[in-house]
């Protein structure tokens, strides 16, 4: 063999090697223990600073205007998605750290009112996409479900927190708005756009209800009951068991199960019926989780369903079939379920991919968005305010 | 005309394809450039990643550009990088092994 030949063989030979004996070790060097993350008591370093962070836009029009209008450009509901994520994480920071619930409630209120005054005075489509104009609403007066479930659980959450007396009639009206439309509705189905429904928006709806009977002493549980005998009957995709993303007033499926929306969707189950919750967990950590070389990530469709990349799932990296917006939800559902070697992996895959960026303590990453780190912030601290409502303790 | 300094030092004078000390050339170049970058602040950009915009002034085309610009040495540096660090390693040690051993 010629030298120059015998170079280049030997030097590819050495980079295959190199790269055999790296791969492998390259996750050791994102990976913490799930206790950086999530804590079982008090707050993570990382959710800790993915809060300090928040606090900072609260406290800084300027920068909170700028992050809010980038997102805006894509999707107006994360906004309203990242005010929603972040006052139940702030709810959930309070009763971890009582210290600091001052502080936490102040932003929690500061939040509400500001999404309510926005609701009022621009109207509900300011935090919708736009083709939510495109249709009439089937049920008029028109409402979306996704915004008065999320506020309702908004309001729920900072009294489960500590009463505000402004709160309660605020969050029984919009309970009691929901459940009219839930007994009006034939087959119990609500929309959130104009014929389109979201299993997500139910099921946060009615931990909403479930919250607020906690707390006023009402008693919805047979309508959550009925509710969900209707998603196991009629909204669960026969092949992969999981309960599909959403669907038309008379429950014919737009989409099939997401992971956009199922990591979600089995945290609030979570409240309402443990063991069809527990039961979709499984079902999405087998068609949709999967762990490569120590890195942690999740789909957006299972194997049995063909989707397209849409503003939810985010784009979708090749090869591995990657979503960011599946992968970002996953963490909802190992925090809830405990699956520690599943979250500490996703972790790992988010301090490799995410971009991290550190300031004074202050976390972000810039792989996401706003949102995102309020959904990220929210894996870190949920469990305390669902233990509380499950314990029926009301202060 | 006298040669620059750093054109005399072995560090920058053409290896060879694929030896020991071009692999360490490629991963200096490599480390170099996603320093600049790094220190650019183009990270911010990688946003675009789940579908938001880096920068309203900058638009939707620059910011996604910047972005890929990132993403690519971000990768080449925490992946190739060590691995052609490794490689040169590797062949440094066969190279002393062979010329010790008798032919």
């Amino acid at each position: 063999m010629k030298p120059r030949m015998k170079r280049i063989v030997t030097g590819l030979a050495a980079l295959m090697i190199a790269a055999v004996i790296w791969l492998p070790c390259l996750h050791l060097f994102f990976s913490r223990p799930v206790s950086d993350f999530r804590q079982d008591q008090g707050l993570s370093p990382k959710a800790r600073q993915l809060a300090a962070r928040h606090l900072q836009l609260w406290t800084d029009p300027a920068l909170r205007e700028e992050e809010l209008n980038k997102m805006r450009v894509s999707n107006a509901e994360w906004d309203f998605m990242g005010r929603s994520f972040l006052v139940w994480s702030l709810a959930n920071m309070s009763l971890r750290e009582p210290a600091s619930k001052p502080l936490y409630l102040r932003t929690m209120d500061q939040i509400i009112d500001e999404t309510l005054r926005l609701e009022k005075q621009e109207g509900m489509y300011f935090f919708l996409m736009p083709y939510a104009k495109d249709r009439h609403y089937m049920a008029q007066p028109a409402h979306s479900l996704f915004l008065d479930g999320e506020i309702a659980l908004m309001l729920a959450s900072r009294r489960m927190v500590e009463e505000k007396p402004e709160y309660k009639p605020l969050l029984t009206d919009r309970v009691n708005a929901i459940v009219g439309r839930f007994q009006k509705s034939p087959r119990m189905l609500l929309e959130s756009y104009p014929d389109e429904c979201w299993m997500f928006d139910h099921c946060v709806a009615l931990d909403a209800i479930k919250m607020a009977d906690c707390l006023d002493g009402g008693d919805h549980s047979a309508l959550i009951r009925d509710w969900i005998a209707v998603a196991r009957q009629k909204l669960v995709d026969p092949k992969s068991g999981m309960l599909i993303s959403s669907f038309e007033t008379d429950g014919t499926p737009l989409a099939g199960p997401e992971g956009s929306s199922i990591w979600m969707v089995a945290h609030s189950l979570e409240l309402l019926d443990e063991d069809f919750a527990r039961d979709q967990y499984q079902r999405a950590r087998k068609e949709l989780g999967a762990i490569t070389l120590g890195f942690g990530y999740a789909h957006e469709w299972p194997d049995s369903w063909k989707g397209e990349a849409n503003i939810d799932s985010g784009p979708i990296i090749p090869v591995f079939d990657i979503s960011a917006g599946s992968s970002g939800m996953a963490f909802i559902g190992a925090g809830t379920f405990g699956d520690d070697k599943f979250l500490a992996s996703l972790a790992a895959t988010l301090d490799f991919a995410g971009f991290p960026s550190r300031t004074v303590g202050r976390l972000k990453y810039c792989a996401s968005n706003q949102v995102g780190d309020a959904a990220l912030l929210y894996a870190a601290t949920l469990g305390p305010l669902w233990a509380k409502v499950k314990t029926g303790a009301r202060q | 005309m006298k040669e620059p300094f750093w054109k005399k030092s072995a560090i920058f004078q053409r290896a060879e394809f694929l030896s020991a000390r071009d692999m360490l050339q490629r991963a200096a170049a490599i480390s170099v450039m996603f320093l600049l970058a790094h220190l650019a602040g183009l990270r911010e950009f990688t946003s675009v990643l789940n579908g938001t915009i880096g920068s309203l002034a900058l638009g939707w085309n620059l910011s996604a550009f910047l972005a890929v610009i990132y993403i690519v040495f971000y990768l080449a540096f925490v992946i190739l990088v060590p691995v052609l660090i490794l490689a040169a390693t590797l062949l440094a040690v066969w190279q002393r092994f062979r010329r010790k051993s008798p032919p």
